[in-house]
């Protein structure tokens, strides 16, 4: 059983959560181009590596971040909203 | 006592010739060369030698052949999508399976055993009218089928499903087949072999050279590579070369897990599919159950397996059928699915010349086998579209003109 | 009962109802309750379970809640996670960083939902499932149905635990309120005959079953 580490529920069965993936700065939808908005909504950077990404424990509805590795699928740390440093 | 086999034993050199020839050393340029050595990419290259001559062909395989998606799936071929893109294409692709066996000279164990997508809610029930009058309008040997129908097809079924999820109906696709997906591989392998196309094993692509948006070579881990025309076909790893090219795309790599059986006596005939379940099972020829659900929730670029898979999965597997609780699972294992946002795969010409991408063939490529590997040799090397997978182009994800494609594996409706 | 008054019922009214329950006196609504047949005692003594889904509650949450359920003179707890018992009886609990649920008196929580909400606070409709757990095997039945070890509440009183108990999200505190010391649990009330259902049975495996309020108290 994989343990993801909510930050305010402690540590918990990864069945817990469910992951919305990496965290994407949205451009401008008035300014930018429709190229630009068309690469926001579909495309996506599907190479491995460390990444961000928003997850929720479902069970407290408790939003947080994670970087993840998810190429070796280990959590390097999660964080909330925030109190990212 | 297989007298045969004793010889291969006794014998230094093996009697029998190797399904393919080994080649010590890669050419400094080849014509075509393709990224990946499983069925699309195998297919491709017998495609291209023999419909349109071109046998200057490196197929490139990092690993072993077929040891990708293609030895992972559940085996399982059918043409019931909802698109009439997706089921002109599936199709056409069943069709070439029928052949395939005498074409290849080599047993497929292609069987054809019906393939059941039952509905649990009435909302899935729905769905599948809807998909059988879209197959039906287009050809296919499809339609709603009631549980009387399914109890008669699959004897030891429960059709309440433990009392939570009782089986309406179901979409019956007479045509549904099972394959060994392996001597796919190996079939399309040899083939392009006897024609002259090389296929090195252990061989990685480090890099593409693109100069002025047009492909120049490869960068291999056995040396470079001139070509003016390069195929992607690799499955999990698409987002990896694609970066090497410098193409954005929305594929998205999820594993997909499966698991068999010990083997059993056989009991099931047909393959049964269940949105609502997420099951997908088949009786194998060796007697092994194949069992597939759905996606893992999250992104991971390994073929790692976990033990929730597998207690999920039983549990809804007891829910369908009880009778199984004492039976072992022998093994399970994972595939990197490369998803796509509308579920159709990504095919065809890309912005780099001489650039094409068989990709974001997620959970559904090892029925298309044949039919990508026959499309995309007439796209290599015609440089035009094939007509049969025009929408599924890298281009209408920037023209927000997506296709769709529900009717996938492992879809929930 | 008076069977045309709009009475919210328990979400689990209907298996009680079919065990033909011993409802509380005529006029308490919603009605609770009290016993099943002779046997509550024994059952409760194995494992127990109680439906407790007519106790009014209400809850908000938002940053401003802290500081507005304090100006109300509730006990805030303090700590994410955590409650406190409130003098009649009833808790405060606090899930999470700023979401509170209030369960106990009516008095209590009609003028929670009455009072005019200061800014950023936000009401939460609570129409839970609520059960209360005990007896001597009752971390038997926890141990089938969820991943975390409940056991460590009896250390840790003023603690709750937001989980997945058989795939349903619920909150857990360990309580000593009643005669019998119990687990008392919260879920969304649509879940809550699946999980009454799911819990009842493996109850009954192990020696126990459903029980009313007398039982408990």
């Amino acid at each position: 059983m994989k343990i993801m580490i909510c930050p305010v529920n402690g540590p918990r069965p990864v069945s817990e959560f469910f992951c919305w993936g990496e965290i994407r700065p949205m451009p401008d939808p008035d300014t930018c181009s429709d190229d630009e908005w068309a690469d926001y909504v579909f495309n996506r950077n599907g190479a491995p590596g460390v990444k961000k990404e928003w997850w929720c424990h479902s069970a407290s509805n408790t939003w947080f971040i994670v970087e993840r590795d998810t190429e070796k699928d280990v959590v390097l740390r999660t964080y909330l909203y925030g109190e990212a440093a | 006592m297989p007298w045969r086999l004793l010889r291969f034993a006794l014998s230094k050199k093996h009697p029998e010739p190797r399904m393919f020839s080994d080649h010590p050393q890669l050419k400094s340029s080849y014509d075509v060369v393709i990224i990946g050595g499983g069925g699309h990419g195998l297919a491709a290259a017998y495609y291209l030698a023999r419909d349109h001559g071109i046998t200057n062909v490196a197929v490139l395989e990092k690993g072993y052949i077929g040891g990708g998606n293609t030895g992972r799936n559940t085996s399982i071929i059918r043409s019931n999508y909802l698109t009439p893109e997706g089921v002109k294409f599936y199709d056409e692709s069943v069709h070439l399976w029928q052949d395939l066996s005498e074409e290849f000279d080599l047993n497929l164990f292609y069987a054809n055993r019906g393939h059941f997508t039952l509905a649990h809610t009435d909302s899935a029930m729905r769905t599948m009218r809807w998909r059988a009058e879209v197959n039906k309008h287009l050809g296919i040997d499809s339609e709603v089928v009631g549980p009387d129908f399914v109890k008669r097809a699959a004897p030891m079924i429960d059709l309440s499903c433990g009392g939570h999820a009782p089986i309406m109906g179901a979409l019956y696709h007479a045509p549904g087949s099972v394959a060994r997906h392996d001597a796919v591989a190996w079939g399309y392998g040899r083939g392009a072999d006897m024609r002259g196309a090389e296929i090195h094993q252990q061989t990685e692509v480090l890099g593409i050279d693109v100069q002025g948006g047009k492909v120049r070579g490869v960068q291999t881990s056995r040396g470079y590579i001139a070509t003016n025309k390069v195929l992607c076909a690799v499955a999990g790893f698409t987002p990896r070369i694609l970066d090497m090219v410098g193409i954005q795309s929305p594929i998205y790599i999820h594993p997909l897990q499966a698991m068999v059986s010990e083997p059993l006596k056989p009991w099931l005939d047909p393959i049964l599919v269940s949105g609502s379940l997420h099951i997908y099972v088949s009786q194998s020829a060796r007697g092994e159950l194949v069992m597939g659900a759905s996606l893992d929730p999250y992104e991971v670029q390994s073929t790692r397996s976990t033990l929730d898979f597998v207690e999920g999965l039983s549990s809804h597997m007891l829910d369908m059928f009880p009778f199984l609780s004492n039976v072992k699972v022998m093994r399970q294992w994972a595939g990197m699915a490369d998803m796509t946002p509308d579920f159709a795969p990504i095919m065809g010409k890309t912005p780099v010349e001489g650039f094409y991408l068989d990709g974001g063939w997620g959970t559904w490529g090892f029925k298309a086998t044949p039919v990508c590997g026959k499309t995309m040799a007439h796209t290599v090397a015609t440089d035009t579209p094939h007509p049969l997978i025009t929408g599924f182009s890298l281009d209408r994800f920037r023209n927000f003109s997506l296709t769709g494609e529900k009717g996938a594996a492992s879809v929930g409706h | 009962m008076n069977v045309n008054a709009p009475v919210l019922l328990s979400p689990v009214h209907a298996a009680l109802l079919a065990r033909n329950p011993v409802w509380s006196e005529a006029g308490v609504t919603p009605p609770a309750v009290l016993g099943f047949d002779g046997n509550d005692a024994q059952r409760a003594a194995a494992v127990g379970i109680a439906d407790l889904s007519h106790l009014p509650r209400a809850g908000a949450k938002g940053p401003g809640t802290a500081d507005w359920l304090a100006a109300m003179g509730l006990p805030v707890p303090l700590q994410p996670n955590s409650w406190n018992q409130l003098p009649d009886g009833g808790l405060i609990a606090r899930l999470g960083l700023t979401e509170f649920l209030v369960e106990g008196d009516a008095s209590i929580t009609d003028t929670l939902m009455q009072t005019d909400r200061a800014a950023g606070v936000y009401p939460v409709l609570r129409q839970d499932a609520s059960f209360a757990l005990c007896g001597a095997r009752v971390n038997e039945l926890l141990l089938q149905t969820c991943n975390v070890d409940f056991r460590t509440l009896d250390a840790e009183p003023s603690k709750l635990i937001l989980t997945s108990m058989a795939g349903v999200g619920v909150t857990i505190l360990y309580t000593r309120t009643f005669t019998h010391p119990c687990y008392r649990l919260w879920c969304d009330g649509t879940y809550g005959l699946y999980l009454w259902d799911t819990l009842v049975g493996i109850a009954e495996e192990l020696g126990g079953g459903c029980i009313g309020l007398n039982a408990l108290r």
